[in-house]
């Protein structure tokens, strides 16, 4: 049994809790003002029975696995689904462990919060949360360089692009130096399973006693920049990581099987040229 | 509620299905469309792509959209000819053929009209009841002029005289354009030739109006309506159409408002099922090698891909070689959605590329089954100055199983009627 030291340090959590909530309202407002938009439009029920088969086949291949895009170009699939999963998946080890942890404060998670923060299942966090750190910082670093440097034509990076592109980029590379601080109060044996955070360890300064409020003024600058993601999602390009799943699902009750999409060569037949065709 | 009633923007957004408000929101902005757009790839210019379209629609909706570039966006919704190839590309599968052809009816019932010349081809069919601004009493006349000039083995029954459950649905082109007509005469010789049972509708058939719905007009529905409502009352129960545009009205716009729908076919899908059973026998030889070109209308958006290329295959002689664009990818040839009265420039420079992207198979003809396709490629063939064959797929069948009404015959043959 291996028993992980837990690092503490002061959070200002009423902070949290109050931009936290407030962060909430406004986000959930925003999409009913979106949704009072929509509902302005004509409701049209489906005419034919739902294929709920197809639905399902369609939001494995298409929304998961992202199929079309794979069909189209396997280099921007690869660095999507970087960014797609990295994405998913960090949200989900953060909602996760904040409630866990919360569960935890009130003895009600049956010693799971134990097991994943100060046992074995620490390592599987660890793990599982630099794995897909990498995914999401590598597709970022790609997408920013294919926007910035190769720049394909029918690229139109605007503001909203290049916004959303640093946001993201900020707030993983955040974590993982927020990360790298914790690291350096633990055993090398157990941070050695940060094997990306590592790098980010600071090299021999500040001392111990110093690091508790450069974690805290980290931790603060991590999370609000969470929290602002929050509410600037309703008006970020990151709509559409709502917005897509929803008209794939819909558009897949009317549409046929489409395998003629999957043609190896694709890209050879667009209508404009590419650089590098 | 009645707030909503007040700006333009809520008047539009009250055209568009809750669907369609979604996908505005929806688009990635990857330009997947834009690389793929035909339309895009003659002048580069972004408010024809997809990409630039939703963009503008969504700030139109939320009364966010300068006026300037309110004249841009109304230039590409236009100068689009609904082909689906963006539809087809996009990684969120924006339905976007039935979006522009929404867009367009909502802007217009909102008090933003279409441009001049669009307005000036829905008043014609409106008035004359076909898009040639024709009297329809010609539009009959082909039938009689071919069973006069012996095309035909007899005379083709008139469904007022002798009413019969299955009627061959000419459409306005093959009626009224003379480089056309040999497509109704062919197809009521290949009908012959395998014994169906058929009858035509002469002056009494209509324009099938769809392209009131492409085009935006809001009187799409109340026109359908009549149409449909005429063949209820004939108890027609199969209409065979050899225009793809005319196919995609009465097969796809018709059976949003008519849900109990007459059987619907395009000619290929009735021909392929001939040739199966045995009843059309391809006796001669066709010694040419074409290329496929397939309609929007037919492969897009009704999935009409294996039909005519099935029939094809099975002439004798005849080789069939595919461009590097077909089936779901085949480029447009600019003839639909009312981009070729929007700008007619735009549409020969596409008609030219297709018949470039031909050539490079090195075939010897290009075949479509929709007659406007075939004239938006004989536009082509004219930009590229190539000397490309165009043909309707009926005249590689005609060739096959009857020679003597061949393309040149039947000009001929018309010529002559008319010079008496």
């Amino acid at each position: 049994m291996i028993d992980i030291p837990v690092v503490n340090y002061p959070k200002p959590w009423l902070l949290f809790w109050v931009a936290d909530m407030l962060a909430a309202v406004y986000f959930y407002s925003a999409l009913y003002r979106k949704w009072r938009g929509w509902s302005r439009g004509i409701k049209r029920l489906p005419t034919e029975r739902i294929p709920w088969g197809r639905v399902v086949n369609i939001w494995l291949s298409e929304i998961l696995g992202q199929r079309q895009l794979w069909g189209l170009s396997s280099f921007r699939w690869v660095t999507h689904l970087f960014i797609f999963w990295g994405f998913v998946a960090l949200s989900l080890l953060s909602l996760s462990s904040f409630i866990l942890k919360r569960l935890g404060d009130f003895g009600m998670d049956s010693g799971l919060s134990q097991f994943f923060f100060q046992r074995e299942g620490y390592l599987f966090i660890k793990l599982w949360g630099n794995g897909f750190g990498v995914l999401l910082l590598t597709g970022l670093v790609v997408v920013g360089v294919r926007r910035l440097f190769v720049r394909p034509p029918q690229q139109s990076s605007t503001q909203i692009d290049l916004i959303l592109i640093s946001f993201l980029f900020w707030l993983t590379l955040s974590g993982f130096i927020l990360e790298g601080m914790r690291l350096s109060l633990i055993p090398h044996e157990i941070a050695r399973y940060s094997f990306f955070g590592q790098l980010f360890m600071p090299g021999g300064i500040p001392s111990r006693e110093g690091m508790p409020p450069l974690l805290t003024t980290w931790w603060v600058l991590h999370t609000f920049s969470g929290i602002a993601l929050f509410v600037y999602l309703p008006h970020s390009k990151l709509m559409h990581s709502i917005l897509a799943p929803l008209v794939i699902a819909m558009n897949a009750v009317e549409e046929h099987e489409r395998k003629d999409l999957y043609w190896p060569d694709i890209s050879k037949h667009r209508a404009t040229r590419l650089p590098r065709d | 509620m009645a707030r909503h009633l007040k700006t333009q923007g809520d008047q539009i957004a009250q055209g568009l299905t809750r669907r369609q408000l979604i996908e505005l929101g929806a688009c990635a902005r990857c330009g997947e469309c834009q690389v793929w757009c035909p339309v895009y790839a003659q002048d580069k210019r972004e408010c024809t792509t997809a990409r630039g379209k939703l963009s503008s629609l969504r700030r139109l909706v939320e009364e966010s959209l300068p006026e300037d570039e309110k004249r841009e966006f109304l230039e590409g919704l236009y100068e689009c000819s609904a082909c689906g190839q963006c539809h087809i590309v996009c990684p969120v599968r924006i339905n976007t053929p039935e979006l522009w052809e929404q867009a367009r009816l909502s802007l217009a019932q909102a008090g933003i009209p279409q441009p001049e010349s669009l307005l000036t081809q829905l008043s014609t069919i409106k008035e004359f009841n076909n898009s040639f601004g024709k009297p329809q009493k010609e539009r009959g006349l082909w039938a009689t002029m071919a069973w006069e000039a012996g095309l035909l083995k007899s005379p083709l029954p008139l469904w007022r005289d002798h009413p019969t459950s299955l009627i061959y649905f000419a459409g306005c082109a093959a009626s009224f354009e003379q480089a056309m007509q040999s497509v109704a005469v062919q197809t009521a010789r290949l009908l012959q030739e395998a014994g169906v049972k058929f009858s035509v509708l002469g002056e009494d058939e209509p324009c099938c109006v769809s392209k009131l719905r492409r085009m935006g007009d809001p009187d799409f529905p109340l026109e359908a309506k009549k149409r449909f409502s005429q063949f209820e009352e004939m108890g027609i129960t199969t209409v065979v159409l050899s225009c793809a545009g005319c196919f995609k009205g009465f097969h796809s716009d018709y059976s949003k408002l008519w849900p109990e729908k007459t059987r619907v076919m395009h000619l290929t899908q009735f021909l392929d099922h001939l040739i199966q059973e045995r009843r059309l026998r391809m006796e001669h030889e066709v010694p040419l090698t074409v290329t496929y070109h397939d309609p929007c209308h037919l492969g897009r958006h009704n999935h009409i891909y294996e039909e005519p290329r099935n029939i094809l295959r099975a002439i004798p002689g005849l080789r069939l070689v595919e461009m590097p664009r077909h089936r779901a990818f085949s480029s447009c040839c600019g003839m639909g959605g009312g981009l070729k009265v929007a700008n007619p420039g735009i549409q020969y420079r596409m008609g030219a590329d297709r018949i470039r992207q031909a050539e490079s198979t090195g075939a010897e003809a290009i075949v479509t089954p929709c007659q406007t396709c075939s004239l938006g490629l004989m536009h082509g063939v004219e930009a590229a100055g190539s000397d490309m064959k165009v043909y309707h797929l009926n005249e590689m069948i005609v060739r096959s199983v009857c020679p003597e009404v061949a393309h040149e015959e039947i000009i001929n043959a018309f010529l002559k009627a008319a010079a008496r």
